[in-house]
């Protein structure tokens, strides 16, 4: 292929290919840039004004662009937001994570079960958000709910999970790790069919014993898969909507408020647009440099194999 | 309730929704007997309650006679407020008649986001010689009247927090009487928790709405002076006695998973005798009589909420049906309002058993309060005393303001933290007010 | 061709049956070896089985919920008279509408992203250019950017221009990350397609743009496919955007199933049935596109 640093000359061959590859790429780019980069830059603008609907030409100026951020700063229910998206996250993550490797640890080998079940597995991954929050609201509200009634014939009565704050998230990362966890089982599943038998065979001989065949010859083979499936997570976690908007709402209190769904109420129930802008503002920054650190791993996985 | 052969006619009027709904332009209104507003779709909205339920099965009786149809939109109370909240707000035209909610009337019309219904009631033209719309109670005009004195809701509930109790059998079991102040409430309830596996109490988790009378009882308010001085008054010594108070009562007495409850799930409560005592409007308490749904219809009692040590302050509640201002077929708006509030159809609500209407032919007819005798109790009275009383003491100015909604909210996760034993009474009442006081300045206020 | 499309994504997608099974049976004394060696041979399928049960059981409750009958939903018996009530109580209402504008809206958002995304993909993965790498991180940001931060703007914009609650708004902001999604994979699935082909046909006298379409779109169909489908699947489920940009006109099918989340008894019912409809179309476009799927959730992480 031509070096792109070759100037564009007026014509041959190589010049027109580029002008039609440049043709083909250009709509994209520009819808992208459109609908992506001109929405962040009015988000930003946004976030420096205290616009708010009820008097909306009176609150659209700059006369204090830092007000949001400063009011930010000392919002006690945004720090607290934070916070619980960062136990939110975290539970899930690990969850997921711990879930996913330990039924594909269990699982993998030869079984045609298996190879059809696959398929099943994908099930509650592409499943709407709004059902799955269905599913869980049926399973978490007591009076229709089979675990609940089921419990109570074991005889192990069970609480309100949902109305009870020290439960109310982790009913959250159990419904979520429940949509997710196919994720990692499937990815690490395929991980563990590529890896090579010779170095377990070997190891098995020494008389390594099954920990310390997984601590260090599996585990080191799956762990940028299970990084990847980590980061993943992790960043789709901030988005967790319709699980909080259908079960908690937010509560009990605030246990279950998210930044995320905070930034709703702000925006979307007062319309505090400024103040949701700024919300918005932050999250999306903590969300572009994990995507950054995501993208760079996953080319650190692979680079060694495409550069040669 | 089921349809029958509903499919080809919903998938045709799917169809036609979709493509001719904002396209078709207004019919000019014909003399004599066509159908004036043939071809329009009224897309109308309020909260899942007793009279839009009502109102949605005599639907195509308003279809049928002006050749509109009507789109009719009831999802739940938070879901619904936040929805036409947003709505009203960009002064959009999604909807043309929606329910102006008792908290959020003055934020929605001193925002301008409603219509003035002054012409549409004066016009001969639009408006039928018995709407009579001083029929409806001045009490329950004045939330919906601006500062301007322009009407921008008529009112089809008027309703006044009580206390009921599903299973007062079991009060009488246990040899007391009905509860009349907060102490004595607290005894009743110690008597007869759990009896028979009925819970004490439990309330609807708006507690911006449920909680307020108690907070009024103890001596506490919710802003300084309303609406002169807005300054919040959460975090008193007797606001933080009323919340502890109140959010005891769900933490002792309260069924598995209280907070969580909503109007519609209290009122099935009580309908089935799971829970004994809560504090709800007519709206709701009304349905209790009804024996078809109703197994404590025999044992239920009504009674006004209970005289705290600053005195006894019922809330009350007022909702109407209003034009956004961004509409785009207000005539027919109009046309739908007058039908739905009409005194023929006001009245015939009434008959199905409707508890809480605002004209006050109604109010004052036979038919009204015989049904509102349930069991011996006389709700209709219980309400009509309480609202009387509230529009002397005027403790309900609080609600006029614009800004109740931020601190309604503010109160909902106070008494939710409380009662879920995350914070105690104090702590979560000076979040509240600290929360309160940055969002009224966020809203522009100067405090 | 599906040996060439799968070989170089060895993390993606499991390869037939490898050739050296992984046994991880140590050494064992003779007598126990029957017992356990049947353990190992079917506590897999066992334990799978098991897992497969604890993962669709609370999908299949649903299921079974929106045949009830209202009066059994909160009656403990498993056992009940199926009937269609739930559906049809669905039918008065927006429900129906809703599921249409659904289905307009994804089909919509689908084909405009393919427009546009496919031969950005292909001009992606033959073209060569410095700024590769920055594209594709703007590309994985607006994939996993929240909905919030877009969708203030956009509610303003839409406001202003008129496209507020109109199924072209809604499918236009979908395309904020569904174009990301084409762009990713229709690259995964050009960059398979031997390059040679194309070569082939430029000496021939072919343009870029029809090589393109004679040669390497056919060869990447199936990709396109399943892209079409993944694309539909995401604009489908989405429930934030549609939350927010829609009111009466455009509303959308999950959007809709809020209304019916009030409490009383038969509610239960419709809303399982309205749950089970709006995952209908999904379940069954996930069994056809089983194979792409993990890297269509993988999009714009992992380089393949």
């Amino acid at each position: 292929m031509p070096s792109p640093s070759l100037p564009w000359t007026a014509g041959g061959w190589q010049a027109e290919r580029r002008r039609a590859f440049g043709l083909g790429l250009a709509p994209a780019l520009a819808v992208l840039l459109l609908i992506t980069l001109l929405p962040a830059a009015a988000l930003l603008v946004g976030s420096l004004t205290p616009l708010s609907l009820t008097d909306p030409a009176g609150s659209f100026r700059f006369d204090d662009p830092l007000v949001n951020y400063r009011h930010l700063l000392e919002d006690e229910r945004f720090l607290g937001s934070i916070a619980t998206q960062l136990k939110l996250s975290a539970a899930s993550v690990v969850l997921q994570l711990g879930v996913g490797l330990g039924l594909a640890l269990l699982l993998d080998g030869r079984s045609r079960l298996l190879a059809s079940a696959r398929t099943a597995f994908l099930i509650p991954m592409v499943l709407p958000p709004i059902v799955v929050a269905l599913i869980w609201k049926i399973i978490y509200t007591p009076d229709v709910s089979p675990m609940h009634r089921a419990l109570e014939h074991l005889g192990l009565p069970v609480h309100s999970l949902i109305a009870n704050p020290g439960t109310a998230l982790w009913a959250i990362a159990v419904a979520d790790t429940w949509q997710w966890f196919p994720f990692t089982l499937l990815m690490v599943l395929a991980a563990l069919q590529t890896m090579p038998a010779e170095p377990l065979e070997a190891a098995r001989l020494d008389g390594a014993s099954r920990w310390q065949l997984f601590r260090f010859i599996v585990l080191a083979h799956i762990r940028p898969v299970l990084v990847v499936c980590g980061l993943f997570r992790l960043i789709d976690s901030f988005k967790a909507f319709p699980l909080i908007y259908v079960l908690t709402d937010g509560g009990p209190g605030n246990a279950t408020e998210v930044t995320n769904y905070y930034g709703f109420i702000q925006a979307f129930n007062f319309s505090y647009w400024g103040y949701g802008s700024a919300i918005a503002m932050v999250i999306l920054a903590g969300v572009f440099l994990l995507s950054w650190g995501v993208g760079r791993l996953g080319w650190n996985t692979h680079e060694h194999d495409t550069d040669r | 309730m089921t349809a029958s052969r509903p499919n080809r006619r919903h998938l045709l009027a799917a169809g036609a929704a979709l493509g001719a709904s904002a396209l078709l332009p207004r019919q000019a209104p014909a003399q004599g007997g066509a159908k004036k507003f043939q071809g329009v779709t009224l897309n109308v909205s309020t909260f899942s309650a007793a009279y839009p339920k009502l109102l949605q099965q005599w639907l195509p009786e308003f279809e049928a006679a002006t050749g509109a149809k009507v789109n009719y939109d009831a999802p739940s109370f938070p879901v619904y407020n936040q929805r036409a909240d947003l709505e009203l707000s960009t002064r959009g035209s999604a909807f043309d008649v929606v329910n102006v909610t008792f908290i959020y009337s003055s934020r929605w019309i001193g925002s301008g986001w409603l219509t003035p219904l002054d012409d549409y009631i004066r016009n001969p033209n639009l408006t039928a010689a018995d709407f009579d719309i001083d029929d409806f109670l001045p009490g329950a005009r004045a939330p919906e009247t601006g500062r301007d004195g322009k009407l921008y809701g008529v009112p089809w509930t008027a309703e006044a927090l009580l206390t009921a109790s599903s299973r007062f059998d079991l009060v009488q079991q246990a040899g007391l009487q009905f509860p009349d102040t907060t102490d004595d409430l607290v005894k009743v309830l110690r008597a007869v928790n759990r009896k028979e596996r009925v819970a004490g109490f439990v309330a609807d988790n708006h507690y911006g709405w449920t909680f307020v009378p108690y907070l009024h009882a103890f001596g506490g308010d919710v802003f300084r002076k309303a609406p002169d001085d807005l300054f919040p008054t959460l975090d008193t010594p007797e606001a933080v006695a009323a919340a502890d108070y109140y959010a005891n009562l769900l933490k002792e007495f309260g069924p598995d998973g209280a907070i969580t409850y909503q109007p519609d799930q209290v009122t099935q409560a009580l309908k089935l005798g799971r829970v004994n005592f809560s504090d709800a409007g007519q709206l709701h308490l009304a349905q209790l009589g009804d024996p078809a749904t109703s197994k404590t219809v025999k044992t239920v009692k009504f009674g006004p909420v209970p005289k705290g040590p600053a005195g006894r302050f019922p809330g009350t509640a007022v909702h109407g049906l209003g034009i956004p201002a961004g509409s785009k077929n207000k005539e027919a708006a109009w046309a739908f309002i007058q039908w739905a509030l009409s005194k023929q159809t006001t009245r015939r609500a009434v008959a199905a058993g409707y508890g809480s209407p605002a004209r006050r032919s109604d109010v004052d007819s036979k038919e009204f309060r015989a049904k509102q005798v349930i069991n011996g109790s006389d709700l209709a009275q219980l309400a009509l005393d309480s609202i009387e009383q509230a529009s002397k003491t005027g403790h309900m100015k609080y609600r006029t303001v614009s800004v109740y909604p931020q601190v309604d909210q503010q109160l909902n996760k106070a008494i939710a933290l409380i009662a879920s034993g995350q914070a105690n009474a104090k702590q979560a009442m000076q979040q509240a007010q600290a929360q309160s006081i940055a969002e009224l300045k966020r809203a522009g206020l100067s405090l | 061709m599906s040996t060439t499309l799968t070989a170089d994504t060895p993390l993606l997608h499991a390869p037939p049956a490898p050739a050296a099974p992984l046994v991880h049976a140590p050494a064992l004394p003779a007598a126990r070896r029957p017992r356990t060696a049947w353990l190992r041979r079917h506590g897999r399928s066992l334990a799978a089985a098991l897992v497969l049960a604890a993962v669709l059981f609370p999908f299949l409750w649903l299921v079974q919920l929106a045949f009830r009958p209202a009066e059994a939903v909160f009656d403990d018996a498993l056992l009940f008279r199926p009937t269609l009530d739930g559906f049809a109580s669905l039918l008065q209402g927006n429900f129906l509408r809703s599921f249409w504008n659904s289905l307009v809206v994804s089909t919509l958002s689908t084909v405009m992203s393919l427009l546009i995304g496919v031969p950005a993909a292909y001009a992606l993965t033959r073209w060569r250019f410095r700024g590769r790498r920055h594209v594709a991180l703007w590309i994985l940001v607006t994939r996993m950017a929240p909905p919030i931060a877009f969708t203030i703007p956009f509610f303003l914009a839409w406001r202003w221009l008129g496209l507020q609650d109109t199924l072209l708004g809604l499918a236009l902001v979908y395309l904020t990350f569904n174009l990301a999604i084409v762009i990713w994979l229709m690259q995964t699935f050009f960059e398979a397609v031997p390059p040679a082909l194309e070569e082939a046909a430029y000496i021939d006298g072919c343009g870029v743009w029809q090589a393109f379409r004679r040669i390497a779109l056919p060869l990447a169909a199936p990709g396109l496919a399943a892209t079409a489908v993944l694309c539909f699947v995401f604009s489908w489920n989405d429930f934030f955007y549609a939350l927010i940009l829609t009111r009466t006109q455009a509303v959308t099918a999950p959007v809709a199933i809020v209304n019916f989340l009030q409490y009383e008894g038969w509610e239960w019912t419709k809303i399982a049935a309205a749950g089970t409809l709006v995952a209908l179309p999904v379940v069954v476009f996930t069994v056809l596109v089983r194979r792409y799927l993990v890297r269509g959730l993988t999009a714009g992480g992992v380089k393949d």
